[in-house]
């Protein structure tokens, strides 16, 4: 593995929001294919990791790197990031009446096609992708003409963020507490339409505070993140014991803030 | 007093015809009219200074006007060229039920019925409704018979050339379990000056289906009224949508004449360049167990201003009303201006009464949310802006006339985007 080029280089990332210090010297190194947990406790900059990566105003970078793919995310546009591989499934996707999902779905696919100079798909060729997606991730077609996860309920919003995954076809993705708000049957579909998704070229980041999407999602690498930096790392095997024993024992002092979300 | 009032007043006076007494009516009450200064509520944010100095000169030249094509919209048009009722553009293979003439063609009998109603649904505080009174030539009556229900929509055009003053009027007449559906539509070459008022008298158990566009852009000044009158369990579904010109200013009054009626206002406009827009909305419910819900919404880019006034007005009969307007408003420049007034009077006690008003830019999260998918900024911003005004277009019954006006609206937001 270790001459395997790199997907995702995080070194020496230092982060803040409103001026408060979150993260505090992360490092991270992803390769193709792979799958990275990273658990924490409440107010560890779990989620922060993702809005700093995908570049969210209000979330700057103070200093150190993140490289997708030979490229400097963090000089780049939130839209030109996601042109460039990344996706970060939301912890809690925005609602957005009178856009309706198909043409937030399409617009998004071409944005993405016409960065990689390929010709936009057309209407009747997407609408076919778009239902077939609809399908694996169990939401009726009828929500692609709904507005974008307009008075849709927790597990359907996760799965339109899993449908978007597949039609985006991103190199990296960054699920952000997926497993938050779940049932187990929802849960599992989730984990399927991610595990279907896994090959060689893509990698993952599943962030979450709980060791249970991990039964469905076999990591990899399981990190600790605890006060902005990833205090442990190891393989499947630790998220077991960190829901055997918790956080505290990896944490120098308690984490106070709780800025999460 | 304005040069332009009393050129109107001077114009009205001396006509015999049957609207003769409706006009001595209109110009008594016009001679203790006060022209509006910003002093005058009515029109505090909204100067006249473009009716004083428009160019727009009444006209008896035969002009060639037709209207709008709409795909898919088979329509049974009302056209009025320059103010003048076009008969040629009219079907004589009119649906069994309905009945469209225009008053000087009606019996002295009938005339003294049609006297009988007209202007008592429009507001006499309409400044400019007075002077539809005393300028239009004629008045055009459409009648839908008990218990018709006319499933083709009636389309009214007014239709001016360049620099053409003109002033319509209509009334509605819905009886009693009759269905209708009606489109006003205004359009204009520019330095044109319209004023185009309809009454809509809905008796019990009637429906009517409305919409009015108020899409000319540029030199016009467009002024006009929809004023509807329900009666017992009589309920309306309206659509109106803006672009703002010189200056466009609508007021629509919708009167709980009955109890259980039911009233329904979708308005949007969306405003670019100097571009002003007024609307005025008033509802009164005068008897019990009525329902209004308007759902107005503005965008507002560039130098642009829009004022929206939204006036409920629950009288000590109207027990067991429920009430609702919000007005929602996107601000696109630091230069364009929104006006809005919510105004509940409320005198009786057993009511649901809600409004709500909000300015805002647009929403971050929803932007950032579509950027992390790949769509750019300023798409994005388009596709939001979009969104805002599609979740009312959606909203109207008549498919034909939503594809129709979706891609203007489109349009109208990629120009909004270069500015």
């Amino acid at each position: 593995m270790s001459n395997t080029q790199s997907l995702l280089t995080i070194e020496e990332l230092y982060a803040s929001v409103e001026e408060k210090q979150i993260i505090k010297g992360l490092n991270l190194d992803v390769k193709p294919g792979e799958v990275h947990a990273i658990m924490g406790p409440n107010g560890a900059g779990k989620s922060t990791l993702g809005y700093v990566l995908s570049g969210r105003d209000g979330y700057s970078v103070e200093s150190g790197s993140a490289v997708l793919d030979g490229q400097d995310l963090l000089e780049m546009e939130t839209e030109d990031r996601a042109r460039a591989g990344l996706f970060l499934a939301f912890q809690y996707p925005v609602e957005i009446p009178g856009v309706s999902n198909l043409e937030f779905l399409k617009a998004s696919v071409d944005a993405q096609r016409e960065a990689r100079g390929e010709e936009a798909i057309t209407s009747a060729e997407f609408l076919k992708e778009a239902k077939a997606a609809c399908k694996q991730v169990n939401l009726p077609v009828s929500f692609l003409k709904r507005g974008v996860n307009e008075g849709f309920s927790g597990g359907e919003k996760k799965r339109n963020e899993l449908m978007q995954m597949l039609l985006l076809k991103p190199k990296l993705c960054i699920l952000d507490e997926t497993d938050s708000g779940l049932d187990i049957d929802a849960l599992q579909v989730v984990a399927e339409g991610v595990n279907s998704q896994r090959s060689a070229d893509r990698s993952f980041i599943v962030v979450t505070h709980y060791q249970r999407l991990l039964d469905y999602i076999k990591p990899d690498f399981v990190h600790v993140l605890s006060d902005g930096k990833i205090v442990k790392s190891g393989d499947a095997s630790l998220a077991l014991e960190l829901e055997a024993q918790g956080y505290a024992w990896l944490q120098k002092e308690p984490a106070e803030d709780e800025l999460e979300g | 007093m304005s040069v332009w009032l009393e050129n109107a007043i001077a114009r009205g006076q001396g006509a015999d015809d049957w609207l003769a007494p409706k006009r001595t009516q209109a110009l008594e009450l016009l001679a203790k009219t006060a022209w509006p200064t910003r002093k005058t509520e009515a029109w505090r944010y909204t100067p006249l200074r473009s009716v004083e100095r428009s160019p727009a000169k009444a006209s008896t030249v035969a002009a060639n006007l037709l209207p709008t094509s709409v795909a898919d919209l088979s329509a049974i048009e009302l056209v009025f060229v320059n103010g003048r009722f076009d008969t040629t553009q009219l079907t004589d293979d009119l649906p069994e039920g309905l009945s469209i003439t225009l008053g000087k063609n009606l019996s002295s009998g009938q005339q003294g019925e049609a006297l009988a109603n007209i202007s008592t649904i429009k507001p006499e505080r309409h400044l400019f409704g007075l002077i539809n009174d005393v300028l239009s030539q004629d008045v055009l009556l459409v009648s839908v018979a008990e218990g018709v229900h006319i499933t083709q929509p009636i389309r009214i055009s007014s239709l001016s050339s360049q620099g053409v003053e003109s002033h319509t009027r209509v009334f509605v007449n819905l009886a009693p379990n009759s269905r209708l559906t009606v489109i006003e539509d205004t359009h204009a070459q520019g330095d044109s000056l319209t004023t185009a008022f309809v009454e809509y008298q809905i008796a019990s158990n009637a429906y009517l289906e409305h919409y009015r566009f108020a899409l000319q852009t540029g030199n016009n000044v467009s002024i006009g009224g929809s004023h509807f009158n329900l009666l017992d369990h009589a309920k309306m579904h309206s659509t109106l949508v803006g672009f703002g010109s010189d200056l466009t200013r609508i007021d629509t009054d919708i009167i709980h004449a009955g109890k259980f009626a039911d009233a329904k206002l979708n308005a949007m406009y969306l405003l670019d360049g100097k571009e002003l827009f007024d609307l005025h909305a008033t509802v009164e419910h005068a008897m019990p167990n009525g329902t209004t819900e308007e759902n107005v919404r503005g965008i507002v880019a560039d130098r642009s201003r829009s004022v929206f006034n939204g006036r409920i007005h629950i009288h000590p009969d109207a027990q067991k009303t429920l009430a609702e307007l919000n007005n929602r408003n996107l601000l696109l420049s630091d230069r364009a201006e929104i006006n809005t007034k919510p105004e509940l009077e409320i005198y009786a006690d057993d009511v649901k009464c809600a409004h709500g008003a909000t300015v805002a830019q647009i929403d971050k999260q929803a932007l950032y949310y579509l950027q992390t998918r790949g769509v750019s900024r300023a798409r994005a911003q388009v596709m939001l802006n979009f969104g805002f005004i599609n979740e009312l277009i959606d909203l109207m019954p008549n498919a034909a006339l939503a594809e129709w006006v979706r891609p203007m609206i489109r349009e109208r937001f990629l120009q909004m985007e270069v500015n």
